[in-house]
C-alpha cells in the first residue's frame, strides 16, 4: 500500500517538473528568435548616410592603430639605439654600472632595463646601430654618479701656540658624468674649512675627458698637476691614501703646500706602444701657480702673465713585476713675483712605487730650481719614502720625509729644513670607515706656521704631533 | 728453452698487433674527451659578433677587464659587462681580476678617482641580459656560462683554446648558484 502511493508520489513529482522543464526550455529557444526579431527591425531603421559614418569612423581607428604601432616600432628602435650608445661607453661609471656604488642621478637605465627583446642573430648591423654608433647627450641617458668622501679628526701638537683641536676635513663630492662613448666630465667639490674656522667650496678638479685611443687621451679643465706619482694617485680624499696627510711636498697651496698642485690648462695622455714595458705619457699646458703670496694660489681666470707652465711626465708599469710604477716628470714655469725679477721654476720628480694589495712602497724624490733673472739657482731637494704592509684589517706603515730648502728661497723663503719620520696605523673598520692613528716627529730648523696656516692637520709643522682620524666614504 | 721462446715471441707478436690499434684508438680517444667539458662549469668569454677579435692572450683579457686596455682594434671603446651575483662573477674576480668582491670594489673606485678607469663596469642581472647587451653594443665584452651561450654573441678564444678544449682555464670550481642563471 505504502509502496504504492509512494511511486505514484514520484510519478507526478517528475510529470510536474518535466512539465516545468519544458516550458522553461520553450522560453529560452523563442527569446533568442523574439530578440532577433527586435534587433533586425532597429537595423533596418538604420540610414545609409548613419552606416557611411561608421564605416568611416572605423577606418579612423584602423588609421590611428596603425599610426600607433608605427610610433611604438620608433620608440623600440630609438630605444635599442639608445641602450647600445651608453652600452658602448660602457654605461658609464655613471650608468647602471657598478661604479663601486655611486649615487646616480637622472638615470633612466637600470640593471632591468636591457633590451626588451632578443633579436635574432641575423640583421644585427641593422638593430645595433652598426659600427657609427651615433655618440649624442640624451637628457633621459645622462647620469651623475656621485661617489662622496670625508673626515674628521683630533689634532694635536708642541708647536708654540698649537691648540689641540677636533677638526673637520675635506668633505668630497667625486661627481662623473658619461656624455658618450669617449666624453666623460668629471669634478671634485670639496667642503672643507680653514683657520678661520668658516666653511669653504672648491671645485678642486673640473675636467672634460676625451678618450679617443688608447694612445691620446685629451683633457681640459682644472686638475692635478702631473708631477711625480702621489699627486695624480691621490686626490682630495684621505680615504685612499694610508696615512692621515699628505706628504709635505704634495700638500695643497691653500695649506701651506710649496708645489703647483693644481693646474688650469689642457693636457694628454696615454700608452706608447712598448709592449710588455708598459710605457705611458702625460704632457700638460696650463696657468702654473701665481707667484703673489696674498692672492688664489691656483690662476683659475687669469694668468698673472703670458708664459705658459708646462708639465711632462713619462712612467712604466711593467709586466713582469705587477704593482711596479716607476717614472718621470719634469715641470717649468715662469714666476713674476711682486718686486722680483722673473723667476723660472723647474721641478724634476722621479719616482719608484710598488702597490699591492697588501704590500706598499712609495719612493719619490724631487728637486725644485727657482731661478731669478740675473740671480744664482735656488735648489730645494725633497724626498719622501713610505712602507706599509696590510694585516687583516690592520695596515701599519712608516713613513720618512726630507726638505731642505735655502733660508733665500725667494718663493718659499719659510720652509727652511723638516725632516723626520711618521708612524702609524689604518684599521679599516669596516667597508666604508677607517680609523688612523699617526705620530709624527719632526726636526724643523725654524718652527712657525707656514705661510701663516694654522699647523692643525698639517705633516712636518711641529716638532711632535699626533693626529687620530675618521675617514669613510658615502 | 725453444718452446719457451716461441712461446714469447709469439706473445710479443700478439702483444704488439694489438696494441697497434690500441695505440690509435688511444690518440683518437682523447680528442673526444678532451672536448668533454661540463658547459655548466665553464665560463666563456664574448664580445659582440661584428667585433673582429677572436682571440685574446689571458694577459690582454686582464688587462681589459682591469680597464688598462679599452678601444678594441676596430676603435670601439670597450665596454665591459659583468654579472651582479653568481659563481660566474666570482670566478672572473678570482681569476681574472685576481681580487675578492671588497678590493675589486675598492680598486674600481680608486681607478675611477684617478683617471684610470674610464668608465666602470656595466653590471648586468642575469645571462640573459648581459647576452643582450653583448649583442646590442658593439663595444661590448662579458662573460657567460658555456650554456647560456648562443649564435648572437661570439665566443672568443683565450690563449688560442676555445671554452672546449682542454687546458681552457675559465673554469667554475664552486657549486653553482642557480639564482645566477637562466
Amino acid at each position: 500500500m505504502s509502496a504504492t502511493w509512494c511511486w505514484e508520489v514520484q510519478r507526478r513529482w517528475m510529470l510536474a517538473n518535466l512539465g516545468l522543464a519544458l516550458t522553461l526550455s520553450v522560453v529560452f529557444l523563442l527569446a533568442p528568435g523574439a530578440l532577433y526579431s527586435q534587433q533586425s527591425e532597429t537595423t533596418v531603421s538604420v540610414d545609409a548616410r548613419k552606416m557611411q559614418e561608421l564605416f568611416d569612423r572605423i577606418d579612423e581607428l584602423e588609421a590611428s592603430q596603425k599610426q600607433l604601432r608605427e610610433r611604438v616600432a620608433q620608440l623600440e628602435k630609438a630605444q635599442s639605439v639608445a641602450q647600445a650608445v651608453p652600452a658602448g661607453s660602457a654605461s658609464g661609471a655613471a650608468g647602471s654600472s657598478s661604479a663601486p656604488g655611486g649615487l646616480q642621478i637622472a638615470e633612466s637605465s637600470s640593471k632591468a632595463d636591457a633590451p626588451k627583446a632578443e633579436p635574432p642573430p641575423t640583421g644585427q648591423a641593422e638593430q645595433s646601430g652598426g659600427t657609427g654608433e651615433p655618440e649624442h647627450m640624451d637628457v633621459s641617458h645622462t647620469a651623475l654618479n656621485i661617489r662622496g668622501f670625508g673626515d674628521f679628526g683630533f689634532y694635536g701638537g708642541n708647536q708654540k701656540g698649537q691648540t689641540s683641536s677636533f677638526s673637520l676635513g675635506q668633505t668630497n663630492l667625486f661627481i662623473t658624468s658619461t656624455l658618450s662613448e669617449r666624453v666623460r666630465f668629471l669634478t671634485e667639490m670639496v667642503f672643507e674649512v680653514h683657520q678661520d674656522n668658516a666653511f669653504q667650496t672648491d671645485l678642486e678638479r673640473v675636467l672634460l675627458e676625451g678618450s679617443l685611443s688608447d694612445y691620446l687621451k685629451v683633457s681640459g679643465g682644472r686638475y692635478h698637476t702631473a708631477i711625480g706619482y702621489y699627486n695624480t694617485a691621490y686626490h682630495h680624499s684621505t680615504w685612499f691614501q694610508t696615512a692621515t696627510e699628505r706628504p709635505y711636498i704634495f700638500e695643497y697651496e691653500d695649506e701651506g703646500g710649496i708645489l703647483p698642485i693644481h693646474m688650469v690648462g689642457v693636457q694628454a695622455s696615454g700608452q706608447i706602444p712598448s709592449g710588455k714595458l708598459g710605457l705611458h705619457y702625460v704632457a700638460e699646458v696650463g696657468n702654473g701657480r701665481t707667484s703673489n703670496p696674498v692672492a688664489e694660489p691656483v690662476q683659475n681666470y687669469v694668468d698673472e702673465n703670458g708664459h705658459k707652465a708646462f708639465n711632462v711626465a713619462f712612467f712604466a708599469r711593467p709586466d713582469a713585476v705587477p704593482g711596479l710604477q716607476t717614472g718621470f716628470s719634469v715641470y717649468r714655469d715662469v714666476l713674476s713675483a711682486p718686486a722680483s725679477p722673473r723667476i723660472t721654476e723647474t721641478i724634476t720628480d722621479v719616482y719608484a712605487v710598488l702597490t699591492r694589495p697588501r704590500f706598499e712602497w712609495l719612493n719619490e724624490a724631487l728637486m725644485i730650481r727657482h731661478t731669478p733673472a740675473g740671480g744664482h739657482d735656488y735648489v730645494t731637494p725633497a724626498f719622501y719614502t713610505q712602507i706599509s704592509n696590510r694585516f687583516g684589517s690592520y695596515r701599519p706603515y712608516l713613513r720618512y720625509q726630507y726638505i731642505n730648502a735655502s733660508s733665500n728661497e725667494p718663493i718659499f723663503p719659510q720652509v727652511g729644513l723638516r725632516t723626520g719620520p711618521s708612524v702609524g696605523l689604518r684599521f679599516d673598520a669596516t667597508e666604508s670607515v677607517a680609523l688612523k692613528l699617526q705620530y709624527d716627529y719632526t726636526f724643523l730648523r725654524r718652527t712657525g706656521p707656514i705661510d701663516g696656516k694654522s699647523c692643525v692637520q698639517l705633516s712636518m709643522c711641529a716638532p711632535s704631533a699626533v693626529a687620530m682620524q675618521v675617514d669613510f666614504k658615502f | 728453452m725453444r718452446v719457451w721462446l716461441r712461446t714469447v715471441g709469439f706473445l710479443v707478436v700478439v702483444g704488439a698487433t694489438l696494441a697497434l690499434p690500441r695505440e690509435q684508438r688511444a690518440q683518437a680517444a682523447p680528442s673526444l674527451s678532451e672536448r668533454r667539458v661540463n658547459p655548466d662549469h665553464t665560463l666563456a668569454i664574448v664580445v659582440n659578433r661584428k667585433n673582429p677579435i677572436d682571440n685574446l692572450s689571458f694577459n690582454e683579457l686582464r688587462k681589459i677587464f682591469l680597464g688598462e686596455r679599452n678601444h678594441w682594434s676596430n676603435g670601439h671603446r670597450i665596454a665591459i659587462a659583468m654579472l651582479d651575483y653568481g659563481p660566474e662573477r666570482r670566478t672572473v674576480l678570482r681569476l681574472i681580476y685576481r681580487m675578492d668582491e671588497a678590493s675589486y670594489q675598492d680598486a674600481l673606485l680608486r681607478g675611477m678617482f684617478r683617471g684610470d678607469v674610464f668608465v666602470a663596469p656595466k653590471t648586468l642581472a642575469s645571462p640573459t641580459i648581459l647576452r643582450k647587451f653583448v649583442f646590442n653594443a658593439p663595444g661590448a665584452i662579458g662573460y657567460l656560462r658555456l650554456r647560456d651561450v648562443n649564435e648572437t654573441v661570439k665566443v672568443v678564444r683565450i690563449d688560442g683554446l676555445s671554452p672546449e678544449d682542454k687546458g681552457y682555464r675559465l673554469q667554475i670550481d664552486e657549486p653553482l648558484d642557480t639564482k645566477g642563471s637562466e
